[in-house]
């Protein structure tokens, strides 16, 4: 049971924050990207991706379950069932959120510090180097939001993952089928855990962070 | 701002392969995976799980994946051939994906009894009835003129499909009325749903059993247990290895397991240390009255 509960909370963790990190591999480039464009149809992309955070999770599971189904385009991957499966289905789910809250960090400090830099003087890669330094507690912490919402979610990891015991079963699945089978203790329990997991992944990253 | 955009790549691209091959490590690739969806009840009582664990003293290789859904589910996702093998329990929904050559080598494995239950006073009056058609028209009446609640499913499932069987054989339709609330959840929600708004439901006596034992239904009781249509047949099925990429030959290991005379023993044995009484009763010996109930079921 403990070993059960212990490998539960570590495959939990290992999946969100690979999705985590996952997502802003291609969030942080895309954003940097959408500031530096100088066109009107800017507002309307960010609009797009503020309004896709609200995307219900078993929506985007079953998008991915026919793309990933072995009679779908990409079923020869055989990822279904799997956790990278839950992994790429997190990262998507969350590169809206993590691109609206970067879009905002990442375009105040280039109005504020880009052409500031430059006219005093500094080189392109200085001021890179300026703007980095400033926003890179920011990006930690919507790093942070994003994995929390990707260690919360259960529609994409019930449908993609299939709550297979010991293999897919996250936390979130779990509690699920706690609840089926009428266990709520054993379900209030897990979620407990849960939260005292991701309280502690945050505050130790706000410490290393202040550290920083 | 290209330095920047490399060195953001490169640093998440390292962490996130790092991490990609640590997950890796908890895979059990090397393993034999046997991919089996199943309904709800079979897996929430323990049962498959108990029967996979006996049959890994004997194939330690072997790792058996449930996928734990209703059956309508179940078949649906075997149907896109993701799944080596299913468990399910809807005579006339498996009846169609045999037609269409998606199931193969069927077997019955165990059955028990749909019971309708409903709250303790019983305003309907239903409570010792040997008919359950007899005692749906009595709770659309009850329903009809605001004494009381019905809980269906609504989700496809196999309970879902007998009890719109059940409406169907009493003639009536129930279906847009006030007083029939269709769930849309599992069968625990359920349950738990007609124990708050003391409604009466259609259960699987596995799941009913379970969820009592627990103590939380404590309104609900059993008040249809007998007559014609409350069967509850479950049965298993191999994915068509010509039309689908499935391990034929781990599926029939586990199969012929399941209906082994061990296998039957199991499920035989299950539920009585816990509750007192089987949840289900091994199919083994009455195959051919099991087949011909089936097969009135299966034509709906």
């Amino acid at each position: 049971m403990y070993t059960e509960i212990y490998g539960i909370a570590l495959r939990s963790l290992l999946i969100s924050s690979t999705a985590t990190l996952l997502a802003l591999a291609w969030s942080i480039p895309f954003t940097v990207k959408l500031v530096s464009i100088r066109h009107e149809s800017k507002e309307a992309i960010v609009g797009v991706f503020n309004a896709l955070i609200g995307l219900p999770t078993v929506l985007v599971g079953l998008v991915l379950y026919s793309i990933f189904s072995c009679s779908g385009p990409l079923g020869f991957l055989e990822l279904l069932y799997t956790p990278y499966i839950i992994i790429i289905g997190e990262s998507i789910l969350i590169t809206p959120l993590l691109i609206s809250l970067l879009y905002e960090i990442f375009n105040r400090a280039y109005n504020e510090y880009w052409e500031l830099a430059l006219t005093l003087g500094a080189d392109k890669f200085q001021a890179c180097k300026l703007i980095i330094r400033e926003i890179i507690s920011d990006v930690f912490v919507v790093s942070l939001i994003g994995f929390s919402r990707a260690i919360g979610e259960l529609g994409v990891a019930l449908i993609v993952g299939g709550n297979i015991k010991g293999y897919t079963r996250v936390f979130t699945t779990a509690i699920a089928l706690e609840v089926e089978k009428g266990e709520f203790g054993t379900a209030i329990a897990l979620g407990l855990l849960l939260f005292i997991v991701i309280l502690s992944v945050i505050l130790t990253a706000r410490v290393i962070k202040r550290r920083v | 701002m290209k330095k920047f955009l490399m060195i953001s790549i490169i640093l998440v691209a390292i962490t996130a392969i790092t991490t990609i091959i640590y997950v890796s490590l908890f895979g059990r690739e090397t393993l034999r995976v046997l991919k089996v969806s199943t309904t709800t009840s079979l897996y929430v009582t323990g049962l498959l799980e108990k029967l996979s664990e006996e049959f890994r003293k004997e194939y330690p290789d072997v790792v058996i994946q449930f996928i734990a859904v209703g059956t309508g589910r179940a078949l649906e996702i075997a149907s896109r051939g993701d799944v080596d093998m299913v468990f399910v329990h809807a005579p006339s929904l498996e009846h169609k994906y045999i037609k269409r050559g998606i199931l193969v080598d069927g077997r019955i494995i165990a059955y028990n009894y749909f019971v309708i239950v409903g709250p303790k006073d019983d305003p309907a009056g239903i409570k010792g009835l040997n008919s359950p058609v007899k005692a749906l028209k009595r709770i659309y009446n009850a329903g009809v003129s605001g004494m009381t609640l019905f809980i269906s499913r609504g989700d496809n499932s196999g309970t879902h499909i007998r009890e719109l069987t059940l409406w169907r054989k009493a003639g009536l339709n129930p279906i847009g009325q006030k007083w029939y609330i269709e769930s849309g959840t599992g069968m625990s929600k359920t349950l738990m749903i007609a124990n708050e708004r003391k409604a009466y439901t259609l259960s699987d006596i596995g799941t009913y059993l379970k969820l009592k034992g627990e103590g939380i239904l404590g309104r609900l009781e059993v008040l249809v247990d007998k007559g014609e249509g409350l069967i509850n047949i479950y049965s298993a099925y191999i994915v068509n290895p010509d039309k689908y990429k499935v391990d034929y030959e781990l599926a029939k290991l586990f199969l012929e397991f399941v209906s082994s005379k061990k296998g039957q023993k199991i499920i035989d044995e299950y539920g009585v240390r816990l509750f007192g009484r089987p949840l289900f009763y091994p199919a083994y010996g009455k195959e051919n009255e099991l087949k011909e109930l089936w097969r009135v079921l299966s034509e709906g």
